[in-house]
């Protein structure tokens, strides 16, 4: 176990050695800013069967860091959705029921160039990443059960393809009256594939709401106390990002995300799925 | 134009991948399966089936023949609640958007408070202070304090100022009849009040497995003494059928009290937690998952908590309240 420790040490000791010699050898850096339009559904069993849709707004910042050969990014987001279930239609008097759809995001991205397979056009990349996301979701139809909330944390294997097109010529459009010319201008077409290889959660115990959630200090347990860790499930996630550089080093892109995730849980599972379209800023701000 | 293409394809095509990938949508109006579902969720977690010598087995046979596939919603709505109300259990209900069930053990048993002879034989000039209700009685010795729902919220300086104004009584009367419960942190806000030093109260224990009888470890729930205005005389509770849930809660607290006593009509129950769920067709129910035990071990929070001593309303004459007269005899 010792020798364990000190070769991870070790491991760890030349990974920063190596990280600061590619840092001196010249890195971009960007910081991002991001609004984007979601489209969710998420259904809990342990509530309900129905699956609840809706849609809502995301923010999200992130700092990414190019080296020569590699990438790495960090990224935090926020969601927020207005959602209702998908009840069958009545004859008699039509239920309904509303919820709230709350995510907070965080993931820590690391990719290496993969030059086996990449060429002057297109760039493919390898690497992991850790996601966590906590969902809260109010839905006061559901009583003392009214409070949903879970903690999904994967580590996942990302695989990045990027592919270089860029205008290098300047292009005339003939639309009758108007002819634009377009100006010659860097872009590029980025595919990013996750997929879940370690699936972690935290979700609520055999009966979901407990007495030291509803009694709060009075009792010896913490909140959330009654929660179970599973390691199970499933989580993928796509991005296709349409970015546009411009000559000044910012850039801006649009982007498709997919996230879907499948969490068991110990008791009963918890199913989420999320669309999104982003428009996003790019910063350069990289120190000469 | 093929760039855009090959852009917007995948997008297409990755936009419908959660449905081949969750398992198919169960939202469905068949009776059958809205009364499967909500008889399973109780037979998993309902937390009184052995308390109450409840054969839930029993319970679906007997139900479940009265529906089929094309029963109405009506129809279903009536055999649910009819199968929920066997668990004697006001803390399980059935919604749906044209009717609410509801087992009413306040119904089942008489009355015992009228607002009306307090206020005009014993305290006309009766205050308001926020949630409560007060006034002196007996020759300004006793205090007199009517909280009518847990649901109520108050701030800790109100209830500083109820308490101060009678600092210099005997004793103080807490009239908790037909207070039908709410917020169950009002429980520990008030009782923190009556104590100098921390009381372990009761216990919880809580549905964890699939069988009857499988609950957590016991749950300890403690009443910690506030720091500012306390009462530390005698306090008589006033209770009866009417008084549930949350009330019940509290007064099974109250026996870890040396200075409380209980005293009227045995109180409604409802001391197990509801949960809450939704059904295949968007109904919603909610039924107790837990059990409130007292020091000893006893389980009366949900069948009822005894009073120490009993009395009763005679509603033969208007102008006495025979449960408040005990409790100020029990003060004097």
């Amino acid at each position: 176990m010792k020798k364990l420790k000190f070769v991870l040490l070790g491991w760890l000791l030349c990974a920063t050695q190596v990280e600061s010699f590619y840092c001196q050898q010249g890195s971009i850096t960007y910081q991002t800013l991001t609004m984007g339009y979601n489209s969710s559904l998420y259904r809990d069993f342990a509530t309900s069967p129905l699956f609840y849709r809706g849609s809502g707004i995301n923010l999200q910042t992130s700092w990414l860091k190019y080296f020569n050969h590699r990438v790495r990014i960090f990224e935090m987001a926020l969601f927020y959705n207005s959602m209702s279930a998908d009840i069958p239609a009545s004859n008699y008097l039509q239920p309904s029921a509303f919820a709230t759809f709350i995510q907070l995001h965080f993931r820590y991205l690391r990719l290496w160039d993969f030059n086996r397979l990449s060429n002057e056009k297109r760039n493919i990349k390898l690497g992991g990443s850790v996601v966590n996301t906590t969902n809260i979701r109010p839905n006061s139809g559901l009583f003392n059960n009214a409070l949903g909330v879970e903690n999904i944390t994967n580590i996942m294997a990302t695989l990045q393809i990027t592919r270089d097109i860029s205008r290098m010529t300047e292009r005339k459009i003939n639309l009758g009256i108007f002819k634009p010319v377009l100006k010659p201008k860097k872009m590029e077409c980025r595919f990013q594939l996750n997929a879940g290889l370690l699936n972690v959660n935290s979700r609520p115990g055999y009966a979901f709401s407990y007495a030291d959630e509803l009694n709060g200090l009075e009792t010896e347990a913490w909140i959330l106390s009654d929660y179970r860790l599973s390691v199970n499930g499933w989580r993928f996630n796509t991005e296709l990002e349409w970015i546009k550089y411009l000559p000044n080093g910012n850039a801006r892109s649009w982007a498709y995300v997919w996230d879907a995730a499948h969490v068991p849980g110990k008791f009963e599972a918890f199913q989420m799925a999320t669309h999104q379209i982003r428009y996003t800023l790019y910063f350069n701000t990289t120190k000469n | 134009m093929i760039r855009l293409l090959a852009f917007l394809l995948p997008v297409v095509f990755m936009f419908s991948c959660e449905k081949i990938m969750f398992a198919p949508d169960q939202a469905s109006r068949n009776a059958l399966v809205n009364f499967d579902y909500l008889w399973n969720e109780v037979d998993k977690k309902y937390s009184y089936f052995e308390l109450k010598n409840i054969n839930w087995n029993t319970i679906k046979d007997t139900y479940r023949s009265k529906l089929n596939e094309n029963s109405t919603d009506q129809e279903l709505f009536d055999v649910l609640a009819k199968m929920l109300n066997e668990l004697r259990d006001d803390h399980t209900n059935l919604v749906s958007p044209f009717n609410i069930s509801s087992y009413n053990v306040a119904l089942k048993s008489k009355e015992n408070y009228r607002q009306r002879t307090i206020t005009e034989y014993y305290i006309p000039d009766m205050w308001q202070t926020s949630a409560f209700s007060h006034g002196f009685v007996d020759n300004n010795k006793i205090g007199y304090v009517r909280y009518e729902s847990f649901m109520s919220e108050f701030t800790d300086d109100e209830l500083d100022f109820v308490l101060k104004r009678y600092q210099n009584t005997k004793g103080l009367i807490l009239d908790l009849r037909q207070n039908g419960g709410g917020n169950l942190f009002n429980i520990p806000k008030i009782l923190s009040r009556f104590t100098e030093t921390k009381i372990l109260a009761a216990y919880n224990i809580t549905r964890n497995g699939a069988k009857h009888n499988e609950f957590s470890s016991r749950e300890n729930f403690y009443i910690t003494p506030y720091s500012g205005e306390k009462y530390l005389k005698q306090v008589a509770v006033l209770i009866d059928r009417g008084s549930y849930s949350a009330t019940t809660f509290f007064s099974l607290v109250t026996k870890a009290f040396p200075q409380f006593t209980l005293i009227g009509d045995t109180t409604g129950g409802g001391g197990g937690l509801p949960n809450g769920g939704q059904l295949p067709n968007g109904w919603t129910y909610r039924f107790s998952i837990s059990q409130l035990l007292d020091l000893n071990g006893n389980n009366f929070a949900e069948t009822g908590v005894p009073p120490a001593i009993v009395a009763s309303f005679d509603w033969s004459d208007l102008s006495k309240d025979k449960i408040l007269d005990r409790a100020i005899l029990e003060l004097q």
